[in-house]
């Protein structure tokens, strides 16, 4: 009963932060059809925020405004001087943001050196859940992540920014034409999805190993969760975090780590050979 | 053309001359750099050509890499054993790679990010088999103690084993992309849904140029286990997939020796600038982000500002066509039944309930007010919208389900309204690919004879329409009248038995339009065709069809010639703005 527990409660947590390093993806591929291949970077800057705070001897707390500050700044700029020639072609913004992601990398790299950084742990100790010892970090997290998709779903529904975000999504030129300032809004929402990826960074970091090249494993998870679930929407969202943090979590618990890798990857030539829109895709 | 040659020639007696000049160390570290270089031409023939990017080419290489070294250090100097060896390693990852391609381009049209992520993962994965493995691979400390080729001095003779390889794999690339495969790969990447209406698989295509890029990768890797002497997991990590996409990029996508020199010129700076700069390799980040966003032809592209250095962008005279292009259908009536086709999306039924039957050969219109669906039932008959209902039967096959160049195979072929030609290519070159359609075999698509094919009904076009017999435009040169005209000539010289044509006269003057009505009517008639014409101008119809349906609200409203339907109540109705 424990052991079933624990593992649930693995796989929940798993799943959310897959959920909330993916949500930056979704947000700039699902809704605005870039390819971001320097996401992975963007978590790395945010976990980064976490080690230069720790080492000035600030609260962990105090990442969060340097991740948002400094991902917002980086995202700002790169939309301004990359992304936006290159809406409509998405195969250069692959490349660009590829070459990208190769330099920001090597800046943090240059600049911090190649070694794993280590975190302080936040929260130690464990919290007695329904009999089992569970860590205190994580469960904070889990509720964090859980608010944070509850009010970005509702906002997303309710807002009229998250109705002119749909609304430039499904035609542009429309959308324009209706008094929508397009090119503004898709800065905002490629900036916001930067940001959330810098958020996932700042979470994430004292679990996680720190160094310049922990970026792609994030890309091609987030990838794989929208290749799952499909693309623009949060519902497709979370599916695709639970049947890939799900089957890693699994074949992983029941071989070994590179099986479970190898499972999300077949799971992912399948979905994109066989369901190409996701499993639940409003396209 | 003949300067490129004496350019090549030049390049090839330097790079000989390099230990002589330069040293035994600098050819040894030039070695390296021009193994990268042949993994990068790999990358250049699916990018630069077919136009998607592998970004995870250091699996193959990797695997060629490791599958050497066992060779090597099991075969211990037998050359009998070796051979074969080494011919498994550059075989295993060519293999793979046109497996991979097949299940990943099948669903997957286009260039998107898809299929480069996928290639990424598994050069992920690759590494982490790679460090996970030791008792093949030698875990994270990597295969070690890889003796030489036998009879070859890795610091010595080995430069001249690889200069010798590289010249004969820049050679076949060079012939590779002279034949009709290098053609049809470059029009993929123009236009794959167009090429995919000839009737040819393109995702087969591209599958198969990515399985020839892997074996060049293992070819190298091949190379650089012996030169070398241990293979790690590094070989087959990201980091070393994402730099051999940055040397090609650098040196140039487009050609040939463009990879090759990007690898040897970046390695070189590298050794020199590395300890010196800190920030060398985030420069490199940024030089790869100019090169993407303002050379995409890179340093090649810059040179090429020279006259025809390297590439072959000098322009040819048409080319003599002495070849009668095999003939290669049988003249039987034809049979097209819809039978009840109905195609939704979402709430919206687009065909509901569509029945017609064509069974007599000669020229049929549609005809129907905008939203009739028209070119649904068209899109319906060549795979590019699933039915929902009902059934499409060709001479009693049925068509639904199948993809377009399954379609096109069955003897249809099909103008869009929009003229879609292969804009980059010569008009030879896209007049070439519409009479390979359909006649083209496996062997005749790596040989140089279809170039110089021709068919009577070619001949019949090039009086008809001038400007085809200047086949070495460049196709997106022409006027929007002439691309028309080429794509309706592009149509018909497949010789289908059906023909579809979408709007054939839309944007033509009214010159034009006269001359493309004569046009289709004479060459119909000539190779007895069926056609089915897609008009709203009631005069074209008039001219060329003596059977008219008419279409409205995604069902057949009435049937006849032109005269019985002007004359039909419910028609009048829907033309006269009515509802029915």
């Amino acid at each position: 009963m424990d052991l079933i527990l624990t593992n649930g409660m693995n796989l929940v947590y798993a799943v959310a932060t897959l959920a909330l390093i993916a949500l930056g993806l979704a947000v700039v591929f699902g809704l605005l059809g870039v390819m971001n291949m320097a996401h992975g970077e963007f978590v790395m800057l945010g976990a980064f925020s976490v080690y230069v705070t720790q080492e000035a001897g600030l609260p962990i707390l105090a990442a969060v405004p340097l991740a948002l500050g400094v991902c917002g700044i980086v995202g700002y700029c790169v939309e301004w001087s990359i992304v936006r020639h290159l809406y409509s072609r998405p195969f250069d913004t692959l490349l660009a943001t590829w070459g990208l992601s190769i330099l920001m990398r090597k800046i943090v790299e240059v600049s911090f050196g190649r070694d794993y950084k280590s975190i302080d742990q936040v929260l130690p100790g464990t919290v007695d859940l329904f009999g089992i010892a569970y860590p205190s970090y994580r469960l904070v997290l889990l509720a964090v992540i859980a608010g944070f998709f509850g009010l970005l779903f509702i906002w997303y529904r309710r807002s009229n920014t998250g109705a002119r975000i749909k609304a430039m999504v499904s035609n542009p030129p429309l959308a324009a034409a209706v008094g929508i300032d397009t090119a503004r809004l898709a800065r905002m929402t490629f900036v916001f999805g930067v940001c959330t990826a810098g958020l996932a960074g700042v979470a994430l970091a004292p679990l996680v190993r720190v160094e310049p090249y922990m970026g792609i494993d994030y890309l091609l998870s987030s990838f794989f969760i929208l290749v799952v679930g499909g693309l623009g929407s949060l519902e497709g969202l979370l599916i695709g975090s639970t049947v890939i943090g799900g089957t890693d979590a699994v074949i992983s618990t029941l071989f070994a780590k590179t099986s479970g890798y190898m499972a999300v990857l077949l799971i992912s030539i399948l979905f994109l050979w066989l369901r190409p829109d996701g499993l639940f895709s409003r396209r | 053309m003949a300067y490129s040659r004496v350019a090549s020639l030049l390049a090839f007696v330097l790079l000989l001359a390099v230990p002589a000049l330069s040293g035994m160390f600098t050819a040894y570290q030039l070695g390296l750099y021009l193994i990268f270089g042949l993994v990068g031409q790999g990358i250049a023939l699916c990018w630069g050509r077919a136009g998607f990017l592998p970004l995870g080419q250091a699996l193959f290489f990797g695997i060629g890499a490791y599958i050497a070294g066992a060779a090597l250090k099991g075969a211990d100097g037998n050359v009998f054993m070796l051979v074969p060896l080494l011919a498994v390693a550059v075989a295993v990852p060519a293999l793979l790679a046109a497996l991979v391609g097949l299940l990943v381009f099948n669903r997957q049209i286009g260039s998107g990010p898809y299929f480069s992520l996928i290639t990424l993962a598994l050069t992920m994965l690759g590494f982490q088999l790679a460090n996970s493995a030791d008792t093949i691979t030698g875990g994270f400390n990597g295969m070690t103690g890889i003796p030489g080729l036998p009879g070859i001095d890795s610091f010595g003779n080995l430069y001249f084993v690889i200069v010798g390889v590289l010249a004969v794999v820049s050679l076949g690339l060079y012939w590779l992309l002279k034949t009709p495969f290098g053609v049809l790969l470059s029009a993929t990447a123009q236009n794959e849904e167009r090429l995919q209406f000839f009737g040819f698989n393109t995702s087969a295509l591209k599958a198969a140029a990515f399985g020839i890029s892997a074996g060049l990768a293992g070819l190298a890797g091949a190379l650089y286990a012996p030169h070398q002497g241990i293979v790690t997991p590094q070989s087959v990590g990201f980091l070393l997939s994402a730099e051999f996409v940055i040397w090609t990029a650098v040196g140039g996508r487009a050609s040939i020796a463009g990879p090759v020199i990007g690898a040897v010129v970046i390695g070189f700076l590298a050794s020199e600038l590395r300890d010196a700069f800190r920030y060398w390799e985030a420069v490199i980040g940024l030089i790869f982000i100019v090169t993407v966003l303002k050379f995409p032809q890179g340093l090649v592209g810059l040179a090429g500002a020279l006259p025809g250095w390297f590439s072959d962008a000098a322009r040819r005279p048409s080319r003599r066509r002495d070849v009668a292009a095999p003939p290669h259908r049988s003249d039987d009536a034809p049979s097209l039944v819809f039978d009840s086709v109905g195609v939704r999306i979402g709430p919206v039924r687009i065909l509901d309930g569509l029945s017609l039957r064509i069974d007599k050969p000669g020229i049929h219109a549609i005809i129907g007010p905008n939203g009739a669906g028209k070119t649904s039932a068209f899109n319906a008959m060549t795979g590019r919208l699933p039915l929902t209902a009902g059934n499409i039967a060709w001479h009693g096959h049925s068509l639904a389900g199948l993809k377009p160049y399954q379609v096109a195979r069955r003897d249809i072929s099909r103008k869009f309204q929009v003229p879609s030609v292969f804009a980059d290519l010569t008009v030879d070159e896209n007049l070439d690919i519409a009479l390979w359609a359909n006649r083209i075999g496996l062997a005749a698509l790596f040989s140089m004879r279809p170039h110089a094919w021709r068919s009577d009904l070619f001949e019949a076009l090039a009086e008809r329409f001038v400007f085809l017999k200047d086949g070495g435009t460049t196709a997106g040169a022409l006027s929007l009248g002439q691309r028309q005209m080429l794509d309706f000539s592009m149509t018909y010289l497949t010789e289908a038995r059906l023909v579809l044509l979408d709007e054939p006269c839309a944007g033509l003057s009214t010159g034009e339009t006269a001359q493309m009505i004569e046009a289709i009517a004479a060459i119909n008639a000539s190779i007895g065709s069926t056609a089915i014409i897609i008009e709203h101008d009631m005069r074209v119809v008039e001219r060329l069809s003596d059977h008219v349906f008419v279409m409205h609200q995604g069902r057949l409203l009435a049937e006849g010639n032109i005269a019985a339907v002007r004359a039909d109540p419910e028609v009048q109705a829907v033309y006269s703005g009515g509802t029915k």
